[in-house]
């Protein structure tokens, strides 16, 4: 009898289950989100689907290269997550390969998702050949966070803004053994016990490169979009200036791999990185009174210009079209509702938030603020992976890797990338 | 023994007759690691082998080009960047694994105390992810904090930029191998070692043969068929060779650890070119298949020289 009571008390709670499930929508929701960024955005998740029980958001996050990989080949079997986060540069191979929807018409009747709502800048890097195919969450862009007690300790009072200023500043703060700089007589060069500043011998060097490239008004493409357009002298000039810093200046450690970590003991005064590492270092600052603070990224050349990008929201083709709805009512509340997303650093772009007073007050944001006009991102174009992407042997790598680990003669290297570059573009 | 095994089975048939035949129930045995093999093995490279004659994209239709993604291929750089940095890995790595993997195993083979936790601690690394002994060994090979160069220093020799420089990065690679297969080698060859009769051993010692000749007339003709064994298994693994070298460089620095696996896909997956990646693979394909048939070959001539 009593075994007859919990089996049936079993199938009503089964059936409300299956009831309550059934009145739900769950939508599916890919980000490439790693690290505190990830804890964030499921933290955001996490508050939407509290206060909607009728709509629930189901995120999955994975580094952003094999979330693509997964991406292309569900796709290719017909299935794809409801909305898809990526960066602006990366939509073009989307877009060409059909996978994820023009939302001019799309976003047309919302009160939320329009530019006058967001940054404007922010807002026209989403689209590709004048058509809007993603709404934007965030930018991000190079800035160079400093140690404060050893700019103290060096005498440095002023911050440096050009990029003589710049070098002149990592050299002072740049120390061997004996305490002497870089330049001083008898300075050993082999026992450097502080470096004035860190130097990426990964995919943010070409990021870097591409900042100062465009500081000279440098084009990437011809304007049929087939060939490589460098200005050889201009690409040199921009290069070098990065190779000088390790093997000219010796301002830098030469092949370095852990460029936070390094700031973070003191091995580095400087640290080139973006937005994203502020909460590791309020964090170190709380732990360990790690004194910091942001500078904007050098003017070496004729105007500001620094390397940026940011993050977006897509709809995929093959996504569920009953679903597209409440796919756009949760956008228009996670846009709207970034200023937790802040927290990770990321500067949100939708003007209520970054307006807020609430939102300047958090350390550090407004230096990365005032270069947001100066943002340039990469091309965004059909191949940018087969010259861009950062764990392959595209060109940019290959050319980075040669200038900054091995110290080849930059030229001839830039050269050799820019044949490559219009090879690629060449196969149809 | 094989004469009373028939008897046995005459027996039962008198009593029950079997349902199926002999060969049925071998077959049906086979049945489901077959149904996985053709489903996920056979079938997906004969289609891949399709694939590499067109130009598909993943998504969308695939048209027919013929042999053009095989002449794209001799103009390729990169892909001869990957041929070249897999042979030499090849090369470098069976040897080793050969040498050091029998070294340790007729060390091992000696009766003396803690030789079982010296055998596991051999064995160990092998049963680790590659991702995991690619991080790991990431770290041991650091240039400035590393392990690896920490134990360099002590003996006076200067930090080795060991995945930072084109010309050591595939070094690094082919060292994290070694320590991560070698115990499987040795596995390998001390069962080998331990088919050897002692008898054969003790005849020589009694004509007065030297450690060194016992080893070089008795245990290597003895060993060659698990030398070949291993031989042919590490040639195989070496020219598939991906994960530990994704995991430390992605193929970097430049093009210096590319491999040719990385390279299928990378090119079929992160550049969506499905039908090149498909042809590179045929290519490696074809090259495996041409060694383990030299390799079997020679070997077949081998065994017939000691057996006259």
């Amino acid at each position: 009898m009593r075994r007859l009571l919990v089996c049936s008390l079993l199938v009503v709670m089964l059936f409300s289950v299956s009831l309550a499930t059934a009145q739900s929508t769950t939508i599916e929701f890919w980000g490439g989100w790693t690290g505190p960024d990830a804890e964030t955005m499921q933290g955001l998740v996490d508050e939407w689907n509290a206060a909607n029980p009728d709509l629930q958001v189901n995120l999955t996050m994975q580094q952003w290269s094999p979330l693509f990989d997964a991406f292309i080949t569900s796709a290719a079997a017909g299935d794809s997550p409801d909305i898809l986060a990526m960066h602006p540069q990366e939509m073009a191979q989307f877009i060409d390969l059909g996978l994820i929807l023009p939302l001019d018409d799309i976003i047309a009747g919302s009160d939320v998702l329009k530019v006058e709502n967001f940054s404007e800048n922010a807002w026209n890097l989403n689209k590709y050949e004048g058509v809007q195919y993603a709404i934007p969450l965030d930018l991000h862009m190079h800035g160079i966070f400093y140690n404060v007690d050893m700019f103290e300790a060096a005498g440095i009072d002023t911050l440096p803004v050009t990029g003589a200023e710049f070098v002149e500043a990592a050299r002072m703060l740049t120390l061997d053994a004996n305490g002497k700089h870089p330049g001083d007589d008898g300075f050993d060069a082999a026992n450097v016990v502080q470096y004035g500043t860190s130097m990426h011998t990964n995919h943010h060097a070409f990021f870097q490169w591409w900042a100062l490239y465009n500081q000279l008004d440098g084009q990437f493409l011809s304007e049929d979009g087939m060939q490589c357009a460098w200005d050889l002298d201009k690409a040199t000039q921009a290069w070098q200036w990065l190779q000088d810093l390790v093997y000219t200046h010796g301002v830098a450690p030469q092949g370095q791999t852990d460029y936070p970590a390094d700031f973070l003991s003191g091995r580095t005064a400087m640290l080139i990185d973006g937005p994203w590492r502020m909460p590791q270092l309020e964090q170190a600052q709380a732990d360990q009174g790690f004194n910091w603070g942001v500078i904007e990224y050098p003017v070496v050349f004729d105007h500001p210009a620094v390397w940026g990008s940011g993050h977006n929201f897509t709809l995929p083709t093959n996504a569920d079209p009953a679903k597209q709805a409440d796919a756009l009512r949760f956008l228009e509340w996670l846009v709207s509702n970034s200023q937790g997303w802040a927290v990770s650093g990321q500067l949100p772009v939708f003007n209520s938030v970054s307006e807020s007073e609430a939102f300047l007050e958090l350390p550090g944001r407004s230096s990365f603020v005032e270069m947001l006009p100066y943002e340039v991102i990469l091309p965004g174009i059909v191949k940018y992976n087969e010259i861009f992407a950062s764990n392959a042997p595209t060109p940019m790598m290959v050319l980075a890797q040669d200038i900054m680990l091995n110290d080849a003669e930059v030229r001839p290297a830039v050269e050799t990338a820019c044949n490559e570059i219009t090879a690629i573009l060449s196969i149809p | 023994m094989g004469r009373v095994l028939p008897r046995a089975r005459a027996d039962t048939q008198t009593r029950t007759a079997p349902r199926f035949s002999y060969k049925t129930t071998a077959y049906l045995f086979v049945l489901p690691y077959l149904i996985f093999f053709l489903a996920f093995r056979l079938g997906p490279a004969l289609v891949g082998l399709g694939m590499a004659f067109t130009n598909w994209r993943i998504v969308g239709q695939p048209d027919w080009v013929g042999f053009s993604n095989f002449e794209a291929m001799t103009r390729d750089t990169r892909f001869l960047d990957a041929l070249r940095n897999t042979a030499v890995f090849t090369v470098l790595t069976v040897p080793l694994l050969i040498i050091v993997g029998l070294a340790l195993a007729i060390f091992m083979n000696q009766p003396r105390r803690g030789r079982t936790i010296g055998r596991v601690a051999v064995f160990i690394p092998y049963v680790l992810m590659s991702t995991v002994v690619g991080v790991l060994w990431t770290w041991m090979l650091e240039r400035d904090f590393g392990l690896v160069n920490s134990y360099l220093k002590y003996l006076g020799i200067a930090p080795v930029p060991w995945l930072l420089n084109e010309n050591v990065a595939l070094y690094g690679i082919i060292l994290t191998t070694i320590w991560w297969t070698v115990g499987y080698s040795m596995v390998l060859f001390l069962a080998g070692l331990q088919d050897i009769p002692e008898e054969l051993y003790e005849a020589a010692r009694i004509d007065g043969a030297s450690p060194w000749a016992l080893f070089r007339f008795v245990t290597i003709p003895l060993l060659s068929p698990t030398i070949f064994l291993v031989a042919l298994l590490s040639i195989i693994n070496s020219f598939q060779v991906f994960d530990q070298a994704y995991v430390m460089t992605s193929g970097g620095p430049g093009t210096s650890t590319l491999t040719l696996v990385q390279y299928v896909y990378t090119a079929a997956f992160q550049f969506s070119r499905m039908g090149y990646g498909a042809a590179i693979a045929v290519v490696l394909f074809v090259i495996l298949i041409a060694i383990a048939l030299i390799q079997a070959r020679s070997y077949r001539r081998g065994l017939t020289g000691t057996m006259q």
